[in-house]
C-alpha cells in the first residue's frame, strides 16, 4: 500500500460526497492525478469495503475509470457510504461519501408540560419509525399567537431523544404556537402547529413530607398525611390528589381517586399485619381559574407502613374513619369531649379509648367463636 | 460522571501521603505519588479509548473499522503531534522535555477531539466522546501537576483557539475528514502507549523520598 506522502491528492472522485434518494442510480468517476504513473486499468472500486464487480466499470480515458451503481439502498451508516478508488495493490487513492436516504416525515404527537409555570418541556415523535439513513436534525420552534417573532428552543434531549426544554421567558394568558421542524440532507418537514396556553399544561412537584402511620390499634387502617407542593403555594389553585397503595409483595396498585383538596386521608379496609407502600401525586387543578385539569405530578417516593396484626377485606379513602362513623360513635365523641372539659381527673377517657375497646371486643369475639 | 471519580480518586490518594500531614489536596504534594497516578490514568484512558475507537470507527463504516485498514497519510499540515520518536532521542530526553512533550501532545489532541465532538452524528457517540474528553482533560491537568511539583514551568500557550486547532486547514471533503479522524484516534492510541513508558521511566527517577526533601527545602 502507498505510504508516501504526496503534496496533492493522488486522484479525484466525482461526484464528491453526493446526497441521493433511495433507489436512485449513480455513475462515479475516478481520475488519477497527472503526477501519478497510474492508468485506468490499474484501478478498482470498493463500496463499504466490498470490491465492486469489474462488469460495472467503464474506462472513460487513459487515467479515468468510472463505476455504475444502480438502485442504491439506504446508507449503511449515517456518516455516509464509503466509495473508494484503489490502485491495483489495494492502496487508497481517493474516496467519496454517499448519503443515500429519504427526506424526513412530519414529526407528530407534540406534547408539552410546564413545571410550576416556570418552563416548558415538549416532546414529539419522528414521522417514520425513527429509522433514518441520514442524520435528522430536529428544531422546536414557538411563538406567541398574536406576536410576530419565532423563537427556537435550545436545550434538547432533556426528556428523551425527541424533546426540548424552554427554561425561561414564558408568557402566561396568551396561547403559544408550537411546532417541530425536521431536516436532513434531502429536505425539511414541518409538523402541524400545536396551540396551547401554559396554564393548561401545568404540572408540579409531587407532594412533600408524605407520612403514613397507624390509626391507634385499628388493624385495617392507615393514615396518610402530606404537604401540598411548596412551589405553587402563591398561586390560586385547588389541588387534586391521588393516592396509590399496594401490599409489599404485590405489583398491583390500588388507587384512591376522589381525594379532593385535603392533605390527609385515611385508608380503610386494609389487611392487618401487612406492610403497605403508599404514594401520593398532585394535580394543580384550576390554576388561576383555568377550567382545565393540569397534568399529574410524578408520584412521591413510596412511603412504607404496616397495619397492626389481625384480619378483614375491601378498600377506599375515609376522611373520618369509615364504618366507624356511626351516630353512636359521634355521640360518644361529643360526650367524651364534654367530659374532658367538665370532669377533672377523667383525662384518659376519649374516643381513642372507645376504639381500643372495640378492638378488644372484636378479639374476644374471635376467641369465643374459636373455642 | 466517571471523570469526577478520577478527580476525587486522585485527590484522595494525593492527600494520603503520610510524611506531610500539614498539606491538603494541592499540586504541591509528592511528585512520586502524582507520577504513579498519571501513569494509572494513561492506562485507564487507553482502556477507554479502545471502546471509543471501536464505536467511532463503526460509525465511520467499513473499511475504517476493518482491523487491517492502513490508509495513506496524506501530507496535509501535520496537525496531530506524532508520538513516534527515535529511540535514542527518546531515551535522552530530560525529565522536563519528556513531561513537556506529553503535556503539549495531549493538549493538542484534546482540542482536536473537542472539535470532533461538535460534529459527530449520533447521541451515543457524542456522549462517549464527551466522557473521554473529560478524562483526557484530567490527564493534562495531572501532567501539569507533576511538572509543577517538580518545579518545571508549564509549556506556553493554550491548547488551540476555540474555533479549531491551529495550523490545520479543515479537510476538503468528507472522506478525507474520515481519514483525519482515523489518524487522530491512531495517534491518540500511540501516545497513550508511549506515555505509559514515559511515566514508568519518570517513576524510577523520581522516588517519593527525594521529593519530600525538595519540598522541605522549600520551607513546607
Amino acid at each position: 500500500p502507498l505510504s508516501v506522502s504526496p503534496a496533492a491528492a493522488p486522484a479525484v472522485i466525482s461526484p464528491q460526497d453526493p446526497t441521493l434518494l433511495i433507489g436512485s442510480s449513480l455513475v462515479a468517476t475516478c481520475t488519477v492525478s497527472p503526477d501519478f504513473p497510474l492508468k485506468a486499468e490499474d484501478l478498482y472500486w470498493t463500496l463499504n469495503g466490498r470490491r465492486l464487480p469489474a462488469a460495472s466499470y467503464s474506462t472513460l480515458g487513459p487515467s479515468t475509470l468510472s463505476v455504475a451503481l444502480a438502485r442504491l439502498n439506504g446508507s449503511r451508516q449515517q456518516s455516509g457510504d464509503n466509495l473508494v478508488c484503489h490502485s491495483r495493490d489495494g492502496g487508497i487513492l481517493a474516496g467519496s461519501c454517499l448519503y443515500v436516504g429519504l427526506p424526513p416525515e412530519k414529526p407528530v404527537n407534540i406534547t408539552c408540560w410546564s413545571k410550576n409555570m416556570k418552563d416548558l418541556t415538549c416532546k414529539w415523535a419522528p414521522g417514520t419509525e425513527g429509522e433514518t439513513f441520514l442524520h435528522t436534525n430536529y428544531t422546536l420552534k414557538y411563538k406567541l399567537r398574536w406576536y410576530g417573532r419565532d423563537n427556537t428552543c435550545q436545550e434538547y434531549h432533556t426528556a428523551g431523544p425527541y424533546s426540548c426544554h424552554i427554561p425561561k421567558d414564558l408568557a402566561l394568558f396568551t396561547p403559544y404556537e408550537i411546532w417541530v421542524e425536521a431536516s436532513n440532507r434531502l429536505g425539511v418537514a414541518v409538523s402541524d402547529v400545536v396551540m396551547l396556553d401554559i396554564l393548561d399544561v401545568v404540572t408540579t412537584d409531587p407532594p412533600s413530607d408524605v407520612h403514613v402511620s397507624r390509626v391507634g390499634d385499628l388493624e385495617d387502617q392507615l393514615s396518610v398525611r402530606w404537604s401540598s407542593p411548596p412551589a405553587l403555594k402563591d398561586f390560586l389553585f385547588q389541588a387534586k390528589y391521588q393516592i396509590q397503595y399496594r401490599v409489599e409483595d404485590s405489583s398491583e396498585w390500588k388507587v384512591v381517586d376522589d381525594v379532593g383538596n385535603q392533605t390527609s386521608c385515611r385508608l380503610a379496609g386494609l389487611r392487618p399485619g401487612t406492610v403497605y407502600f403508599v404514594q401520593v401525586r398532585c394535580n394543580p387543578f384550576g390554576i388561576y381559574g383555568s377550567k382545565k385539569a393540569g397534568i399529574w405530578s410524578d408520584w412521591s417516593n413510596p412511603t412504607a407502613a404496616s397495619t397492626p396484626r389481625s384480619e378483614r377485606g375491601a378498600g377506599g379513602c375515609d376522611p373520618k374513619g369509615g364504618e366507624q362513623n356511626t351516630t353512636l360513635r359521634r355521640e360518644l365523641k361529643q360526650f367524651f369531649g364534654w367530659v374532658k372539659k367538665h370532669a377533672y381527673g377523667c383525662s384518659n377517657l376519649g374516643i381513642k379509648l372507645y376504639d381500643q375497646w372495640r378492638v378488644w371486643l372484636q378479639k374476644s369475639h374471635k376467641t369465643r367463636n374459636q373455642v | 460522571g466517571d471523570s469526577w471519580g478520577i478527580f476525587t480518586f486522585l485527590c484522595a490518594a494525593l492527600c494520603n501521603l503520610p510524611a506531610l500531614p500539614a498539606l491538603n489536596c494541592s499540586e504541591e504534594l509528592g511528585a512520586g505519588q502524582s507520577i504513579q497516578q498519571t501513569y494509572d490514568l494513561t492506562r485507564y484512558l487507553e482502556h477507554q479509548l479502545r471502546t471509543l475507537a471501536g464505536t467511532y470507527l463503526n460509525y465511520l463504516g467499513p473499511p475504517f473499522n476493518e482491523p487491517d485498514f492502513n490508509p495513506p497519510r496524506l501530507a496535509r499540515a501535520e496537525r496531530v503531534p506524532s508520538a513516534t520518536v527515535d529511540l535514542d532521542l527518546w531515551r535522552g530526553l530530560t525529565d522536563n522535555a519528556r513531561l513537556a512533550a506529553n503535556y503539549r501532545a495531549y493538549s493538542r489532541l484534546l482540542c482536536y477531539l473537542r472539535v470532533l465532538d461538535g460534529q459527530v452524528g449520533t447521541a451515543e457517540l457524542r456522549h462517549r466522546l464527551a466522557h473521554f474528553c473529560a478524562s483526557l482533560q484530567g490527564l493534562v491537568l495531572s501532567i501539569g501537576g507533576v511538572m509543577s511539583s517538580l518545579g518545571y514551568p508549564l509549556p506556553a500557550g493554550p491548547a488551540g483557539p476555540p474555533a479549531g486547532p491551529p495550523g490545520a486547514p479543515p479537510a476538503p471533503n468528507d472522506f478525507l475528514k474520515k481519514m483525519d479522524d482515523f489518524w487522530l484516534l491512531k495517534e491518540l492510541q500511540t501516545w497513550l502507549w508511549r506515555s505509559a513508558k514515559d511515566f514508568n521511566r519518570l517513576k524510577k527517577k523520581v522516588p517519593p523520598a527525594v521529593v519530600t526533601l525538595r519540598l522541605e527545602a522549600r520551607g513546607f
